[in-house]
């Protein structure tokens, strides 16, 4: 048995390295073993989509656009499925909730149907691209959003839609054992958004799986979701499995729980009140207490490249 | 024993009031200060003042009905002492809700804007309501009004609560899932007041026949 004496001399070990240092040793340790670790492991088996190339697009770089922060980005969340308040989502889908592996679906009038690991589905459509988009929710508030992804159109064009199909239809993860929001019945799970195929093929029209270079994480819908910058926030369905070319406009989850509030275009438009509030303004997150607000952009600043979709359509009747 | 000191302690005004107070203090002041609202600290803001507002609204409604219930229970008497600190407390926090909703809007035509809306009304009705009780919750309201009169205007509370309750049912994407536990509450309550009240009486008319029948 080694038995350690102490001599009167001796110096402690927490005496010889800086204080901060010392106290994170092990966490020095650990981060070496991850790096030594990952380096050996396929990349498949990595955080979902993460590991590949990406750089922002400068076609959407929004000059003068200042970015929300991460922070808020990632801890105000409006996703249901984990809790109706803000905070909800951060506190309750990290607790164990995996998002990897992850498959999602393609399915419906198309000629090349298929079930795809996402990392293998990034890989099919060849690679991400960062865009900054602004991001408008239904309940005048704004962000803006550096997004990892690609282009909607590209899966399109992958899954060769046959002529019949008319719209696209969006569907989340259903998971009510792990997923405490999805246990009460109060709500028509699983989460269901669509887009007729138009508005899917529009160069904006986005499948994020990442937000400021990093995967995108479980309050924000990982590991792949939908954003379409034009259209308020709740279009954007999240931690998608399936996606499908239909021949009826989809039912999507807010037009059954409220269809007067809630329509199926749902475009970001300040002329058009929701019921209870007006949308000509909104509250840009990160400002605190008195930033007041800012006027709402009529398809939320996208208008020069979406106003075309709706040409002839009533949009205070189809909201 | 224990059930007797633990109700001479919430008979205490201070106790009340440190109570009614401290709930602000912790849901609200404490974490504007400390700077843990979230992203959108206004909204937070607004939120929760209007949370704490209608459940001390539904915390005083739910004192009448439980002292007919449980006309005994000690602890329902404490309560019972405090009807005016409660009541005027919903009041207090309705009108931070309010200010927080100005502040929310920004500036004056976004606030001219809100006041178009119907969901804005049902607030504002019942806000108001809650302000004339609080302003005749005094003794000298009662003695000016007279018992009866008074007794009239507070019934008002029922209709703010009413108003109220669906306010907040249509405040947000699903908050009539927070709110109808607060209806259902006060229904439930109400209901059994109603049933103890006839209840009471049919036996009351059998034990007096009864007792006639004995006596011969």
């Amino acid at each position: 048995m080694h038995i350690q004496k102490k001599h009167s001399w001796q110096l402690l070990d927490s005496a010889v390295a800086p204080e901060s240092q010392y106290l994170r040793r092990r966490q020095f340790l650990r981060t070496c073993g991850l790096g030594l670790t990952a380096a050996f492991l396929p990349a498949v088996v990595r955080a979902a989509p993460s590991g590949f190339p990406d750089a922002l697009n400068a076609s959407y770089k929004l000059p003068g656009a200042k970015l929300t922060s991460y922070d808020d980005i990632t801890s105000y969340n409006n996703f249901y499925e984990w809790g109706l308040e803000k905070g909800d989502p951060k506190a309750n889908a990290n607790r164990g909730w995996k998002t990897e592996p992850w498959a999602i679906e393609i399915g419906g009038l198309c000629a090349k149907p298929g079930k795809y690991d996402v990392n293998d589905l990034i890989k099919a459509i060849g690679g991400i691209e960062q865009r900054n988009y602004r991001h408008r929710c239904v309940e005048a508030w704004s962000m803006v959003i550096p997004w990892d992804g690609f282009a909607l159109a590209k899966l399109v064009a992958m899954a060769e839609p046959k002529p019949e199909a008319k719209y696209l239809q969006f569907t989340s993860f259903m998971d009510p054992k792990n997923c405490p929001g999805q246990r009460s019945q109060d709500f028509s799970w699983p989460y269901t958004e669509g887009l007729t195929l138009p508005e899917a093929t529009n160069e904006l029209a986005f499948l994020a799986t990442g937000i400021y270079g990093k995967p995108l994480l479980n309050q924000n819908g990982a590991p792949i979701r939908l954003v379409v910058p034009w259209k308020y926030g709740f279009k954007g369905a999240k931690s998608l499995v399936r996606i499908d070319f239909v021949v009826d406009q989809p039912k999507t989850l807010w037009t059954q729980m409220a269809p007067d509030e809630y329509g199926f275009y749902a475009n970001v438009n300040p002329e058009v009140d929701h019921p209870r509030w007006s949308q000509k303004t909104e509250r840009v997150i990160g400002g605190g207490f008195f930033a007041g607000r800012q006027p709402t952009l009529k398809f939320n600043g996208y208008e020069k490249e979406v106003a075309g979709l709706y040409a002839g359509l009533d949009l205070r009747k189809n909201f | 024993m224990e059930i007797h000191l633990f109700a001479r302690i919430l008979a205490n005004k201070i106790v009340a009031l440190t109570i009614l107070v401290g709930v602000g203090v912790c849901l609200i002041i404490v974490p504007t200060v400390t700077n843990q609202l979230g992203a959108n600290p206004v909204e937070r803001l607004l939120h929760v003042s209007g949370e704490i507002a209608i459940w001390t609204l539904g915390a005083v409604l739910s004192l009448t009905p439980l002292r007919v219930l449980f006309p005994r229970s000690v602890i329902v008497n404490a309560l019972n002492r405090h009807r005016r600190y409660i009541g005027v407390s919903a009041c207090i926090y309705g009108l931070i809700h309010f200010s927080c909703h100005l502040l929310y809007q920004g500036d004056w035509e976004d606030v001219l804007q809100s006041f178009t809306k119907p969901f804005t009304w049902f607030g504002l009705t019942g806000l108001t309501i809650l302000v004339i009780l609080a302003l005749t919750s005094n003794n000298w309201s009662v003695r000016k009004l007279g018992g009866k009169r008074w007794k009239l205007l507070h019934r008002l509370a029922y209709l703010a609560a009413i108003v109220l309750i669906y306010h907040q049912s249509i405040a947000g994407k699903g908050h009539w899932y927070i709110s109808r536990w607060l209806l259902f509450l006060l229904v439930a309550l109400e209901g059994a007041r109603l049933v103890k009240k006839f209840r009471f009486k049919k036996p009351a008319a059998i034990t007096d026949r009864k007792s006639k029948d004995e006596s011969f």
